[in-house]
């Protein structure tokens, strides 16, 4: 996607509305005429050329999230324009521009982010363009700017009845200032002729066709092949390299040693692979990680959960929690655990790189959630400047986090072997190097503490979670600076709908002894597995109804009451048929609201949990592409669903123990139930839906089965082994 | 030498024997459509039709299919047309949309055996396609809506 600037166009911006005009080579500039908001510096989003064509600048990536849909239509709203006019372009460079104020201002894609991050200046950036075409007009016309309409692409003058397109308003001569955009111009959600009204995703029909480009299918030419055997265990490189066999193979270039690995470089990707097969290499065998255990970290992990004298680094606070518990005479405790689980994102991980003669250009072709840290990487290893790198973003074959950080080490290994061989190079890795080489959600031992007050309500709340800093892995300095505070593990766990006077979310933060990372949901995906069973469990001691248990604390709560109220009446819950019962969940993600309800049953001879029917309503606020935002809830049910019935993975000796699809195996169209989204609709501001149908799911299915059996699963994943020794 | 034909047309390619067909289809000709997700034929984005059965072209040695017909998602409707191309835009399907080629690889085998599968029929024809963002509900309705345009 890029944008040609030929002949005459022009930029518009907001924030003050500075415009730039090209035109015959000849740049003008109108200076701002107000400081743009505080955090985030607007500056150029759309384009308007003479052909009509308007091109909005997306600072997101797009992993099927349809993030390149959602973004562009909310400035083409506020603009009028003709939206099968209106093109998208992804920025790769300038991040202070349009880097996402939601994630340090970085280009970067995650947390269900971007429409919240950008819905503000998009609209703004709209309102100025589409100012700017109707004070064009007026005056090509000499009428008053208030005598105009803009609609769908075109400026009319209703008196005379003189239209003009806004391509052809973009060849008209420039004009100077335009008043700036108050929040009094923004459209009302009553106006919005886009917004909430769904338009087909542009890349829909060439993902019909297999005419969609992704990483790995980067054919770059006199490109090379290269295939990595990594360490198998982290903090290892290789000791000795015995290429002799591979070296021998017709169309192998080179062999390579790179930090973590060996790299064969081939004319073909069969002959690469076939190459590495023949290495023979030992590794350095002296790494603290050869001694890694996952079942042995989870349960010392569940031993410091449980150290409830040791304290952890506070999340979220409100009251005195710890003093009301240790005041109390009874406390409630609850334990909780997780296992890492892999993304499984269908397009293996790929890096295509080529580096000029100089050793200090090259340009990259990448689908990542993480352009700056592209540049960062890029930068780094060439010890160059970022205008040296030129950066092809591509669609991701899914993301779920998997491609943010990992840029680090395959980009960094396609860098340094295009500039060794002076060829442009593809690095990808096979799914068997995607699984050994993943970064997991970080497996998690959880501890809450409650008391509950004569009215039958919660009055103290302590939420303990044990296990490694993923921020802390990603950047030390970065955990440094933000105090110990680790979304990534601990975000969900503030209980931030209910009433609950007293509350304390703590990070006990253990040594770290696998790869970690984000996965579709962070912290909300395993802390409201464990804070919703265990509100079903506080229930459960007051002899109160699930449901009713959650409203006495929600009494001041409309969103979360409304979904919740919603939900029950969808599934009818508490109905179900003969065999099976339902569970019920209540679990926002950020600022959205949802609620979902399971129906499960259970096999008692073999332990095999079945989902029959899955029912959830959301509240994401106000919804740019309504039937997008429920297939994303659906795809983030079904993803929920798949962790907690069949992923998994362990490391033993360092090593992890899964390597494909056969033995790391995740939800398939049979094992899916029937899901059913609705949404609820609010005045709240949009928030973010493509994690939301996460964190509802483990809640909702144990305490599905804890109504079917009487029994409480607290290890995910329910497994048939673990289901069948907690019904023995 | 071997001589392949790919969406009816004869293509020369100089490759192994033992080479995956998946790999001479996305490197040698080009035809990067069908997509590699696992190579053991566990998740199904590589699938293409052999003499107009399903075949997983990640674990099909590339001499076995020497002189059968081949076709690939490029070539399963000459505009891109297929009922179920149309039937996975109406039902806007696809969202990272890697493994969508291999669903509608797989599912045009189906309708070409059952003119109106059941619902039932249509899972286990399917059971072997993962998708990775959860759109088996919707790949389930572009199939029927598919088979429904296509009438029995």
């Amino acid at each position: 996607m890029s944008t040609s600037l030929s002949r005459r166009s022009f930029l518009v911006a907001s924030g003050g509305l500075s415009i730039v005009l090209l035109a015959d080579g000849v740049i003008k500039v109108a200076s701002a005429s107000e400081a743009p908001p505080a955090g985030h510096a607007l500056n150029a989003w759309v384009t308007i050329g003479v052909d009509g064509i308007v091109t909005i600048k997306s600072g997101s990536a797009e992993l099927g999230q349809g993030v390149i849909t959602a973004l562009p239509l909310i400035a083409a709203e506020e603009m009028d324009a003709d939206w099968s006019k209106v093109r998208v372009e992804l920025v790769t460079h300038d991040a202070k521009t349009h880097g996402n104020p939601k994630i340090f201002g970085m280009l970067y894609t995650a947390g269900s982010t971007s429409v919240e991050a950008y819905f503000d200046t998009l609209r703004r950036a709209g309102a100025a363009a589409r100012r700017v075409l109707i004070h064009s007009a007026a005056r090509h016309w000499k009428v008053a700017p208030s005598r105009l309409e803009a609609a769908n692409g075109t400026v009319t003058h209703a008196a005379s009845g003189r239209k003009l397109t806004f391509g052809e308003i973009a060849a008209l001569p420039l004009i100077g200032d335009v008043p700036a955009i108050k929040d009094s111009d923004l459209k009302p959600r009553t106006a919005y002729r886009l917004i909430g009204h769904d338009v087909d995703r542009p890349d829909v029909p060439a993902k019909t066709r297999g005419a969609q480009t992704y990483t790995i299918d980067m054919h770059v030419p006199n490109m090379l092949h290269a295939a990595v055997w990594r360490a198998p265990v982290e903090g290892e490189s290789a000791a000795t390299i015995d290429d002799a066999a591979a070296k021998a193979m017709k169309g192998v270039v080179a062999i390579s040693k790179l930090p973590e690995g060996v790299a064969v470089l081939a004319e073909r990707w069969e002959t690469a692979l076939m190459a590495r097969a023949a290495l023979k290499v030992e590794w350095t065998r002296q790494s603290e990680f050869r001694s890694a255990n996952s079942a042995e970290t989870l349960q010392a992990d569940m031993k410091a959960a449980h150290e409830v004298e040791r304290r952890g680094a506070v999340w979220h606070e409100r009251g005195t929690a710890l003093n009301n518990i240790a005041a109390a005479e009874r406390v409630i405790t609850g334990e909780y655990a997780t296992d890492h689980v892999y993304h499984a994102q269908m397009e293996p991980l790929a890096a295509v790189a080529s580096v000029g003669p100089d050793g200090k250009t090259a340009e990259v072709w990448v689908g990542t959630q993480a352009p700056s840290v592209v540049l960062m990487v890029a930068t780094q290893v060439l010890g160059t400047t970022p205008d040296k790198i030129r950066v092809n973003l591509l669609q991701m074959g899914g993301g779920f986090g998997r491609r943010t950080m990992f840029t680090r080490e395959l980009l960094r290994d396609a860098l340094l072997l295009s500039k060794q061989v002076h060829r442009p190079v593809k690095v990808l890795w096979t799914r068997e190097d995607d699984v050994r080489n993943g970064w997991f959600r970080p497996a998690t031992a959880q501890v809450l503490r409650a008391t509950l007050g004569g009215d039958g309500r919660i009055q103290a709340w302590n939420h303990r979670v044990a296990c490694a800093s993923v921020m802390g892995y990603y950047s030390a300095e970065n955990l440094e600076r933000a105090k110990n505070r680790d979304l990534f593990v601990m975000e969900g766990s503030e209980l931030s709908e209910y009433e609950v006077p007293h509350l304390l979310a703590e990070h006990v933060i253990t040594p770290r002894r696998a790869r970690i990372a984000a996965w579709r949901g962070i912290g909300a995906g395993h802390n409201e597995f464990a804070s919703e069973c265990f509100i079903d469990e506080l229930a459960a001691a007051v002899a109160a109804n699930p449901i009713e248990f959650r409203r006495r604390h929600l009494r001041h709560n409309a969103r979360a009451t409304a979904v919740l109220d919603r939900v029950v009446a969808m599934s009818s819950f508490g109905k179900a048929p003969a065999g099976r019962a339902h569970g019920i969940s209540l679990a926002p993600y950020k600022t959205s609201v949802a609620a979902g309800v399971a129906e499960i049953s259970v096999d008692r001879a073999t332990g095999a949990l079945r989902v029959h029917r899955f029912w959830a309503a959301v509240d994401p606020g106000l919804v740019i592409q309504p039937r997008n935002l429920i297939a994303q809830v659906e795809g983030g049910i079904l993803w929920g669903l798949s962790g907690l019935l069949k992923e998994r993975i362990t490391i033993e000796h360092g090593e992890v123990q899964q390597s494909n699809y056969h033995d790391y195996q995740f939800l398939r169209m049979s094992d899916a139930p029937e899901v059913q989204v609705e949404i609820v609709t609010s005045s709240a501001p949009p928030s973010g839906a493509g994690e939301l149908g996460v964190p509802m799911t483990g809640g909702a299915v144990a305490n599905a089965l804890f109504a079917l059996t009487g029994k409480r699963i607290r290890h995910m994943p329910f497994t048939p082994d673990r289901v069948r020794s907690l019904l023995a | 030498m071997l001589t392949l034909i790919v969406n009816g047309t004869p293509r020369n390619v100089d490759v192994a024997e033992d080479t995956a067909l998946l790999w001479v289809l996305r490197d040698h000709l080009g035809l990067t459509g069908t997509k590699y997700g696992c190579g053991i034929a566990m998740c199904g984005a590589c699938t293409v039709h052999v003499d107009g059965l399903a075949k997983r072209s990640c674990v099909t040695p590339v001499s076995t299919v020497v002189g059968k017909s081949i076709t690939t998602i490029e070539g399963l409707a000459a505009n891109g047309d297929h009922p179920l191309q149309k039937a996975w835009i109406a039902e806007q399907v696809p969202q990272c949309g890697y493994c969508q080629s291999g669903q509608i690889m797989q599912a045009a085998v189906l309708l070409q055996k059952v003119k109106q599968p059941t619902r039932e029929q249509i899972v286990q024809h399917m059971d072997g396609n993962l998708c990775r963002c959860g759109t088996y509900q919707r790949i389930v309705r572009a199939i029927e809506r598919a088979a429904d345009e296509v009438g029995p």
